[in-house]
């Protein structure tokens, strides 16, 4: 299998202080395709500049990323904003959804941004919704949803274009345990069809779900290992080991 | 598939949901444009009618182009000239006397038939049109009948060459474009049946017959005149077209030209002001949904455009509904086609390209987010600014003491309070001053040129004559004789005027701004214009031919010039070679303090038996009340700018703020403290705001009034700040109801339950 995404000895160091502050010291990290990497570490670890990287939100210091094959460190942020309508999907913890617009425009955005007829479009989002289960809240605007709900509508957004990556920042992090459930048997669900997904948390129970487990402390990699199916004791010794 | 019609498509859908989730604002952002543009387009027709008012007149009565007055009746051909499309007349026309309460005043009476004409057709605008069946009927010209204080109802009596007196009852008062105002252009103008006129003047011979010509283009009346002037010969007794009548109804005066442009500039900021308010408002408001877009997958560029084309659009809007209302409105006022083209077509030009501009900032502001969304707002610096130590160091209550650190510590929304407020402030002060300038004209017109309020002209008298019964008439303070010539400038193709006015040992009171006065023979005083012109400044040296005759003189002061666009050279009459100056054309007459010019006037036609010709000045500020209208109208408008500038910024301050808020009642901050504090806050910023904008306000209005006067060639010197209580007064008003406006968000922030957990 080849590596969908690549990074090299990625470097992000924030100078906007009077100190310069580094977040990210040397990342080498490989995804496979169809792959789902679990990222964890406690706050402050640079799991999240990491992963921003990886989708171009934010610029690296040094180092390499490699998408699809192609390098893409080097892209502008014009470029990358183009990029990432057909090759990436985000998730975030607090959902973004854009307040104005109803659900139904919500996931139909990035579909028709990605150069899709506005019929094609309608199919899209209305076979998304009715997979998770919000076909008959199409029309209604993101603050009527209870948050589970908006994270589900967040998913079917990112995953309107079929991305080959799909990063998901702390997506469970806003939700209850209930929520937190449903959100994660949808992921497992779109990685069983084949989605190669990069999600970061600091909650061991959701970075179970995973394939592969990638440990951060103080922006460098301490740890990377699979997870073995079937057996929680190894994703539980991970986590006692910090 | 293309990235560009995909980026439209998901830009209007995105554009559509916004829209409609704030369609009041929205609404009111198009509304308040609207108005603006609106009230800009009437303002500048009103002042432009009011200067200029012989095209709205030629547009209602349909006017003639070219006017020829001959002995008998012309002949046919004179309507078959090329370029005529139709004739109004020939009508005969009769010189009369208007005798009227002791005062006698030249007017031509005209016969025109029960059926008013099609062309150059007088607009009654009070009573009615000359009717068969009231024979002794009159309608009366409106600046004559002002001149003569005639109403619909009153009579008159006229009196024919042959001495003979007739009475005539006003039927009604017309407006008319056949000729220029009383009394500037003499004789009046009164209609009557032709039975009447007949009755009144039997004798051909003594009258004349009028014929109006209108033509296809307005451009050919120069030609057709002279054909006119072939044709007929000496049958001709005088032609003149609509070029003359056009001047002499003109306001000549660039004063007028200045304070519109003025007012368009203020106008215009106010639109870009309201509009940076409602788009800069709206995006900071939606940075967290432009980052959302952003790692969707638009550039920054397009999410510029996006708010560009979102906001630009209800500006654009705006503008199209307000040149239309006001377009209307004043054609509904006015009349028809009466609106000029040119300055409707620069303010929405104008007021397009200001509001977008306007709308640029926030739009790239916006496109310039960061595409990571979810960044909390930084946490304000924790130590205590410079003030609020100082604050806490004279032991003010702790909520000042909060107050005053939050005033500066959020550098954005202390900015926007500030500057939100400062501009308008700035705009109001610049208002406020072009009022107190229009109040200067008035009481000091000496100081724009108009020290003398008479100019008597000799007349049937000589001149000698002439001086003397000016000179004795107790309201006249001083006597200056004066001659107009013209100059021939070298190099020029046109020439200047010459105005030599005193002497130069009693020299007339030139409103000198640089320089000094003249003070011999051979020394002069330029307008602003004519040192442009002649590419000279004080102190040089300029030849001129007058007649002939060469005038050598040098210039050593500037004065205030409002004439002639200022290419006017004021020397004293001893500076003219004797065949000039001797003997002097017109004596203008300063009047003593509280001597009303117009029973000056009367009296000095009475003492001269209405031999001696008497105008008045017109004071540019007399024409200019509705200015006034529109000053009070801008304020009103940059006022409601201003707070909703000011509650824009305290709604976002206080969004960022709400952590923080809770933060102060958790620790033991009762409502009233947390208002205080926000108060304060906000109190210091708006003191800040009003102060800087008065300030600027104050420092730039004479420097604006005073440079529009330099390029409009009257020169610097006209400008006047504001008095120090008006200005004392606008501040203290600025600043409570701004304060009374913060109190409203404060009040409800204080008594929100905002949990300590924002997130």
């Amino acid at each position: 299998m080849s590596a969908v995404l690549k990074a090299v000895n990625l470097v992000k160091i924030y100078s906007g202080g009077a100190l310069p502050v580094p977040a990210v010291r040397g990342v080498d990290l490989e995804v496979e395709e169809g792959e789902f990497v679990a990222v964890m570490g406690p706050s402050g670890s640079g799991k999240s500049t990491l992963v921003h990287m990886l989708g171009g939100l934010d610029t690296r210091t040094s180092g390499e990323i490699w998408l699809d094959g192609k390098r893409v460190d080097t892209l502008s942020e014009s470029a990358w904003a183009l990029l990432r309508r057909e090759k990436v999907g985000f998730v975030f913890q607090f959902f973004n959804l854009v307040a104005n617009m109803t659900v139904a425009d919500n996931v139909e955005l990035p579909a028709l941004l990605a150069g899709i007829s506005p019929k094609e479009a309608r199919e899209r989002r209305e076979s998304l919704l009715a997979a998770l289960n919000l076909g008959d809240r199409a029309d209604a605007a993101p603050a009527q949803l209870s948050g589970g709900e908006q994270q589900r509508v967040a998913l079917a957004r990112a995953l309107a274009n079929k991305p080959s990556v799909l990063l998901a920042d702390e997506p469970t992090g806003n939700l209850d345990s209930r929520n937190t459930r449903d959100v994660l048997r949808l992921l497992g669900e779109v990685h069983k069809q084949g989605q190669t997904i990069v999600m970061v948390t600091h909650d061991a129970r959701v970075a179970s779900l995973a394939d592969r487990l990638v440990s951060l402390f103080d922006g460098q990699i301490v740890d990377d290992g699979r997870i073995t199916r079937r057996r929680t004791g190894t994703a539980g010794e991970v986590i006692d080991l910090r | 598939m293309s990235t560009g019609m995909s980026t439209v498509r998901a830009g209007r859908r995105w554009i559509a949901a916004d829209l409609r989730a704030r369609k009041g604002q929205a609404v009111l952002t198009v509304l308040l444009v609207a108005g603006i543009v609106a009230a800009l387009i009437a303002a500048v027709t009103l002042l432009e009618d009011g200067t200029n008012p012989w095209r709205s007149l030629f547009a209602q009565t349909n006017g003639a182009h070219v006017w020829l007055y001959t002995k008998d009746r012309p002949p046919d051909e004179v309507g078959a000239i090329d370029g005529v499309t139709s004739v109004a007349g020939p009508y005969r026309s009769a010189p009369v006397t208007v005798a009227l309460g002791g005062k006698k005043e030249p007017a031509g009476l005209r016969a025109l038939p029960s059926q008013a004409p099609q062309v150059a057709r007088p607009v009654v605008t009070e009573g009615r049109w000359l009717d068969a069946s009231q024979l002794d009927g009159a309608v009366v010209e409106r600046s004559f009948a002002t001149a003569l204080r005639l109403r619909p109802g009153s009579s008159f009596t006229v009196i024919a060459l042959s001495g003979e007196r007739h009475t005539l009852y006003v039927r009604g008062i017309a407006d008319s474009a056949d000729q220029g105002f009383y009394p500037e252009w003499t004789p009046g103008l009164a209609w009557v049946l032709p039975p009447m006129l007949d009755r009144i003047e039997p004798m051909l011979g003594r009258s004349e017959w009028v014929t109006g010509l209108r033509l296809s283009d307005q451009e050919a009346a120069q030609i057709v005149s002279q054909r006119v002037v072939v044709m007929l010969e000496d049958q001709l007794q005088r032609v003149y077209t609509w070029r003359e009548v056009r001047a002499a109804m003109e306001l000549d005066n660039r004063l007028l030209g200045t304070l519109l442009a003025l007012f368009g500039v203020v106008g215009m900021v106010a639109a870009a002001l309201a509009l940076a308010n409602a788009a800069g408002g709206r995006v900071l408001g939606q940075l967290r949904d432009l980052a959302t877009l952003k790692s969707m997958g638009f550039t920054g560029g397009q999410v510029t455009l996006l708010l560009l084309a979102e906001h630009g659009a209800l500006a654009l809007l705006g503008i199209a509904l307000g040149a239309v209302t006001g377009w209307a409105g004043t054609v509904a006022v006015l009349g028809t086609t009466s609106v000029a083209p040119m300055p409707v077509l620069a303010i929405v030009g104008g007021t397009a390209l200001v509001v977008l501009a306007a709308v640029g900032l926030p739009a790239w502001r916006g496109g310039r987010t960061p595409p990571i969304p979810d960044v909390p707002a930084a946490p304000p610096r924790g130590h205590l600014s410079r003030l609020a130590r100082l604050a806490l160091l004279v032991r003010l209550p702790p909520a000042l003491v909060l107050g005053t650190r939050d005033a500066f510590t959020r550098r954005l929304p202390a900015f926007l309070t500030a500057f939100g407020l400062a501009v308008p402030m700035m705009m109001i002060t610049i208002g406020l001053g072009v009022w107190s300038t229009l109040d200067n004209f008035l009481s000091h017109p000496e100081q724009v040129g108009q020290h003398a309020s008479l100019y008597v002209r000799p007349g049937k008298l000589d001149s000698a004559q002439a001086a003397r019964i000016a000179a004795r008439d107790p309201g006249v303070r001083a006597v200056y004789p004066g001659t107009d010539v013209n100059a021939l400038a070298p190099g020029e193709a046109r020439s200047v005027r010459v105005r030599a006015l005193g002497s130069t040992t009693t020299p007339y009171p030139f409103p000198v701004v640089e320089g000094r006065m003249f003070a011999r023979p051979g020394e002069a005083l330029a307008g602003q214009g004519l040192l442009d012109l002649l590419g000279v400044r004080i102190g040089d040296r300029v030849r001129l031919t007058v007649g002939g005759s060469p005038l050598i003189v040098r210039i050593v002061g500037r004065a205030v010039e409002p004439d002639l666009d200022g290419e006017v050279l004021s020397v004293g009459l001893d500076s003219l070679a004797a065949k000039d100056a001797v003997p002097p054309e017109y004596y203008a007459l300063a009047l003593r303090p509280g001597a009303d010019p117009g029973e000056v006037r009367a009296r000095l036609l009475a003492a001269s038996g209405e031999s001696l010709d008497v105008q008045r000045v017109v004071n540019p500020a007399d024409r200019l009340s509705v200015i006034r209208v529109v000053i009070v109208a801008l304020i009103v408008v940059l006022a409601l700018i201003g707070l909703a500038n000011l509650l824009t910024a305290s709604a976002l301050g206080l969004r960022d703020h709400a952590f923080d808020l809770a933060v102060l009642k958790a620790m033991g901050l009762t409502p009233r403290q947390v208002m205080a504090t926000l108060v304060t806050g906000t109190g210091l910023l708006v003191v800040v705001g009003v102060a800087v904008g008065a300030a600027a306000g104050v420092s730039m209005v004479t420097g604006l009034i005073d440079l529009q006067g330099h390029t409009s060639g009257v020169g610097a010197g006209i400008g006047r700040t504001p008095s120090a209580l008006t200005m004392t007064l606008a501040v203290l008003v600025a600043v409570g109801a701004s304060l009374a406006v913060a109190l409203i968000p404060a009040r409800r922030a204080a008594r929100a339950q905002v949990p300590v957990t924002s997130r």
